[in-house]
């Protein structure tokens, strides 16, 4: 693993109000590595994501990703640039099939639009077998080949939050974003969504990922930050923050008579 | 229900080969081109010719519905003010040929073309605005539309435009009064090219950006969907269907005025749209035929007829909410060049 690094967060502040999601937070994320990022609920972790992804302007701060800035980029922008994420809750687009949902996300990089489509040049045509080629090969990665001609919403729940993590990859990614993705996954899931991981992080792809199933993190995490009331208030090896003071205290509160 | 109408259809089409698919396509073109041998059968409307009556209101409907149905079908923006188009069009054609020696081939294209930019101009300025903002919105348009063409003396005021010619006689085919068949072969070629230009729209990339656009925008645009240009593109498209749609108008017509193009219009075309079924492009054929034609058949009861023809339009709604042929829910392979795999 190299130290060089993919996306950067610089003293980003994102403020709602008067309530501070994120407080300075600074977080390097490197090529090749899978860092999960933790913390209690409201901690500022997805916030992080909407921050990254475009969802949201920072107020304060900046995001660097392969060293350039992505200061007024747009949504779509950010994507081509090679930043793909899933969401907390499932929200792929269920009248189309899991094959149409990867499609749609391999369009990013395609030149041919409107007028291409309607008179079919070859450069279209080239593009949409490629796009549904390469549609196919990473749903047979991640494993669910046998659902491409289904209904994305008439899937069962692991294979949406499968799908999910394909989609994303069919924007040809640099990162990828996971937001939770295996919440509502049982033990055997949960093993096999490890893998899955570790098998894409192979693949050479750089994963930055939330969760909240600690064996699970700490088990695949090559890093693990920790955000607690939107600051940062770890960031190291696994073993290294699991007896961290400040972590626990976050998790499970002060000893009644530590005060 | 047991049988259903759209699955049987299209499972016709998907199981059948390259040749039997053209010989579906064949049959269909071939009976749409001959409905004028109806004339003088149980399908004759009492008041209009039947023939005059398949080319408006039918087939003017029927493209307008196709267009409409992109913006508001595919990609899921209510636009309420489609006749704005219509009217763009129909001016186009009614100022052009009175000004110019234009006949009504050359200034398609124009009429087209200003439809298109007042699309675009429209588009670029509400697009940022979603759901129930846009419709309001665009119902607004619609009227500034109708409005300004009811107050500017250079287009006829309140009187309209008159005498608007005829299209010239064309591969032999006389564009009269006499002759109001070969309006509709002509308005039937415009509406089967613009189901081609449809169907290959929605098996690529745009139809992917529209379909995700009307089902999670914000999930598109992180996905990498430029979801502001595709969403000015449906609008951009529908428009120009709609001018095709008013420029033919205006020429058989020979008179135009701007009550002809009320907001009432960009309501019943929406009712064709949500009628046939959002998405649908055979749903949206079958509904705006049907709703086009019945009000004519049924015009011997007079001013009762919207009455009966609301009371339809009621029950159907509550027997299949999805319109009648509803878009594909059904899991089949959605992508150019047929089977996959």
């Amino acid at each position: 693993m190299s130290n060089q690094p993919v996306l950067e967060l610089k003293n980003l502040t994102m403020q709602f109000g008067g309530v501070k999601a994120l407080n300075q937070v600074n977080l390097q994320v490197n090529k090749g590595e899978i860092c999960a990022l933790i913390g209690p609920n409201g901690a500022g972790k997805t916030t992080v994501f909407n921050v990254v992804t475009g969802v949201y302007t920072p107020t304060q701060g900046e995001i660097l990703f392969n060293g350039k800035s992505l200061k007024g980029k747009n949504r779509h922008n950010i994507t081509k640039m090679g930043i793909a994420r899933t969401f907390q809750n499932v929200r792929l687009f269920g009248e189309m099939t899991s094959l149409e949902n990867v499609i749609t996300a391999t369009d990013v990089h395609n030149k041919s639009g409107l007028i291409g489509s309607i008179f079919t040049t070859p450069r279209s045509r080239r593009e949409e077998k490629a796009g549904r080629e390469k549609a196919h090969e990473i749903l047979e990665f991640i494993g669910i080949d046998h659902r491409a001609d289904q209904l994305a919403k008439n899937l069962p729940y692991g294979d949406q939050r499968r799908l999910e993590i394909a989609r994303a990859m069919g924007t040809s990614p640099e990162i990828l974003l996971l937001d939770e993705p295996a919440a509502g996954f049982n033990p055997a899931e949960k093993k096999a969504l490890a893998e899955l991981i570790l098998k894409i992080r192979d693949r050479g792809y750089t994963v930055l990922l939330i969760e909240h199933d600690m064996s699970l993190i700490m088990g695949i995490s090559d890093r693990v930050a920790v955000l607690d009331f939107g600051e940062k208030i770890a960031d190291d090896l696994p073993s290294v923050v699991q007896n961290n003071p400040k972590v626990i205290e976050a998790y499970l509160g002060v000893p009644a008579d530590a005060s | 229900m047991s049988y259903n109408l759209r699955d049987a259809g299209a499972n016709l089409w998907a199981n059948a080969n390259k040749w039997q698919r053209y010989l579906i396509a064949g049959t269909i073109i071939v009976l749409a081109f001959s409905l004028p041998l109806l004339e003088g059968t149980f399908f004759n409307t009492p008041s209009t010719p039947f023939v005059s009556v398949l080319f408006y209101p039918i087939g003017v409907y029927v493209l307008m519905a196709l267009g409409l149905n992109v913006v508001v079908g595919k990609s899921g923006l209510l636009d309420l003010g489609y006749v704005a188009f219509y009217a763009v069009g129909a001016y186009t054609a009614g100022l052009l040929s009175i000004h110019t020696k234009l006949n009504t081939w050359e200034i398609l294209p124009i009429g087209i073309a200003l439809a298109m930019l007042s699309g675009l101009i429209l588009g670029a300025a509400v697009l940022r605005l979603r759901g129930d903002y846009l419709a309001i919105v665009t119902l607004g348009f619609g009227e500034i539309i109708r409005i300004t063409a009811l107050n500017s003396s250079a287009v006829g005021g309140a009187n309209g435009i008159t005498n608007i010619p005829n299209p010239p006689t064309t591969f032999g085919l006389k564009f009269d009064l006499e002759h109001p068949r070969n309006y509709y072969w002509t308005i039937l070629i415009l509406i089967i090219i613009t189901i081609l230009v449809i169907r290959s729209l929605s098996i690529r990339r745009p139809g992917r950006a529209w379909e995700s656009i009307r089902q999670d925008e914000d999930v598109a645009e992180l996905m990498g969907v430029n979801t502001y240009k595709y969403k000015l593109w449906a609008f951009i498209f529908g428009a120009s269907v709609g001018g095709a749609a008013g420029v033919l108008f205006a020429s058989k017509a020979m008179f135009i005025a701007p009550n002809i193009f009320s907001y009432n219009v960009s309501i019943l075309i929406l009712a064709f749209v949500v009628f046939g079924g959002m998405g649908n492009i055979w749903g949206v054929v079958v509904g705006a035929v049907l709703l086009s034609y019945i009000p004519e058949k049924i015009r011997f009861i007079s001013e009762a007829r919207m009455l009966l023809f609301g009371l339809v339009l009621i029950i159907m709604m509550n027997l299949r909410p999805d319109g009648l042929l509803p878009r594909k829910k059904r899991e089949k392979i959605g992508v150019a060049g047929g089977k996959a795999k």
